[in-house]
């Protein structure tokens, strides 16, 4: 990256058992794709399809060991169910901000 | 990781979840601990598996698409009323999972699930319902199966057994009517104490009374000892009443009077002895229909039936033809001391595709044949093709059929003469000589009724 901003610089170590190795890429993948998703779905107004989302997230990245996954999901529904689209759309540049620094440890 | 599960209780289970990353970590964790798991995204996929194999245990996220994991609950708690589920929740819906568990779910556990608590939940969950006896464990071991009709079955039954209400058990002749009753005495409290079984079709009126209820000496000629009857002998056990349809309507309202009184009174008696039985009784008839013609008096039928189990014929359950199959070949083995045989590809689908009227009883019947007559331990398809034809439609011939009755007649006529040819043949009308050609052609032995039944 040419101009990386600081965030890229402050890794974010999370510690994950190892057994889990193999899934851990494919579950990162699939957040970034809720990114996306959750930008085009704010763009179409289309708030209780994030809130699923959210859900999702909220269920499963405390399981895979990223609690921060589980938090910013919740925010993401509650916000949603509000009908904030702003603040889902913030809540979404956070997660990418997350995936983009997170490091798996695995112990 | 923490590996303390894989050393303790593991089964097979259903993982339902909308959620694919859930799934796979869900099926992660409960492989790593030693689980067969399979999963499915919706609860209409649930259902199907559970039909096609059933697990030991259910885990359901409460959240899904289409139907939701309550109705997921109900649906499955109707089917198969302990198998037990675990449903997962945020802890927004605990609410709505505390509805789930009244309805009958197990335990709910909140989302993100933790590892342990997960796999201690399963362990406790799988513990508890193979503990209970109620599933999977000893109970109904006599019965093979792999169908979930049966599984279902056994799963009521398990849970009847413990209690002490009539069981009236209906389905086609050799669907294993006996085998269920026998696993419902060996499951009940009165286990250790006698299962007698009785069948009210083959055996003439005055014989069956007496057999049933007993009689005093000098009780009607012919009745030279004391016969203490079926009710005492099965006195704190089981009596299982078979055929009961064909039982004659007089002697239904001697039944009733038993039944009512606790109280049996041996024919020739003037005091009754009090008994301790309990009746599980039988029929392939429609007894509906016996009612209606008046052939069967209506309150017997409620008293009888306090709650009834049906066993599906063969062909409604074909799923369970060849574990049947293997566990005749494997009896088979055990009684000729020989090596155990299995049937080829072919031939399996044969058995498998056969339209068995005659339900288990005939498919032990073909397997039996075709093990004792294979030179290979491969029974083939031509020897398959062959025995099934032997065994067609199960009809016996009427001499076959006259021969099976003169053994149980003359078997009961034994007994109730306590093994004396002499007052057997005057009961039955015979002369003496006559009847002794009659016992040695059907190989039967006086003094086998003498040891067991005293004055």
């Amino acid at each position: 990256m040419s101009a990386p901003h600081d965030a890229e610089r402050t890794p974010i170590l999370v510690e994950v058992e190892r057994d889990l190795a193999e899934l851990i890429p494919g579950f990162l993948a699939n957040r970034a794709n809720d990114v996306v998703s959750v930008r085009a779905l704010v763009s179409r107004d289309d708030l209780q399809s994030v809130c699923r989302i959210g859900h999702s997230m909220k269920g499963s990245g405390g399981g895979y060991g990223f609690d921060t996954i589980t938090r910013l999901g919740g925010e993401m529904e509650q916000a949603a169910r509000a009908g904030d689209g702003t603040k889902v759309l913030a809540l979404a540049d956070e997660l990418e901000d997350f995936l983009a620094r997170v490091r798996p440890v695995f112990s | 990781m923490s590996t303390e599960a894989v050393s303790g209780t593991t089964g097979t289970l259903l993982v339902v979840d909308d959620d694919p990353d859930m799934q796979r970590l869900l099926a992660l964790w409960l492989r790593a601990a030693g689980h067969t798991v399979r999963t499915v995204s919706s609860a209409a996929e649930a259902l199907t598996q559970v039909c096609i194999a059933r697990p030991e245990l259910v885990i359901t996220d409460l959240r899904m698409e289409g139907m939701d994991g309550m109705a997921l609950v109900s649906r499955l708690l109707g089917d198969a009323p302990s198998l037990p589920v675990v449903m997962l929740s945020g802890a927004a819906a605990i609410p709505d999972a505390l509805a789930a568990t009244r309805l009958g779910a197990s335990a709910f556990l909140t989302k993100p699930p933790t590892r342990e608590a997960l796999l201690a939940e399963v362990a406790r969950q799988l513990e508890r319902s193979q503990s209970g006896g109620s599933r999977q464990g000893s109970f109904g071991a006599g019965f093979v199966h792999r169908s979930s009709v049966i599984a279902a079955l056994l799963e009521e039954a398990a849970l009847l057994a413990k209690g002490d209400i009539s069981i009236m058990i209906s389905g086609a002749t050799g669907t294993g009517k006996e085998v269920l009753a026998r696993a419902i005495h060996a499951g009940s409290p009165r286990g250790d104490k006698p299962f007698i079984g009785i069948n009210c079709g083959a055996i003439p009126e005055q014989l069956l009374e007496s057999e049933l209820f007993g009689h005093e000496k000098g009780a009607f000629t012919g009745a030279a000892t004391r016969h203490e009857g079926l009710f005492v002998a099965a006195d704190g056990g089981t009596l299982f009443l078979d055929e009961i349809g064909d039982m004659p309507v007089s002697l239904q309202v001697k039944l009733l009077r038993v039944l009512q009184d606790l109280e049996v009174r041996p024919v020739g008696a003037v005091r009754g002895t009090p008994i301790d039985v309990r009746v599980i009784s039988a029929t392939h008839q429609d007894l509906e229909q016996l009612m209606l013609a008046g052939e069967f008096r209506e309150d017997l039928y409620y008293r009888l039936n306090g709650v009834s189990l049906h066993i599906p014929a063969l062909g409604e359950r074909r799923e369970d033809i060849a574990p049947l199959t293997g566990w005749f070949l494997a009896r088979h083995a055990a009684r000729t001391r020989t090596s155990l045989k299995r049937f080829d590809a072919d031939a399996l689908a044969l058995l498998v595709s056969a339209p068995w009227p005659g339900n288990a009883r005939q498919l032990a019947n073909v397997v039996e044949q075709c093990a004792t007559l294979a030179r290979e331990d491969l029974i083939p398809l031509s020897l398959t093709q062959r025995a099934l034809r032997g065994h067609a439609g199960q009809i016996q011939t009427l001499k076959e059929a006259r021969e099976d009755f003169d053994r149980q007649y003359l078997v009961s006529v034994m007994r109730l003469a306590n093994g004396n040819v002499a007052t057997a043949a005057r009961l039955a009308g015979r002369n003496r000589t006559e009847f002794y050609k009659l016992l040695e052609q059907h190989r039967i032995e006086a003094a086998q009724f003498r040891s067991d039944l005293g004055p």
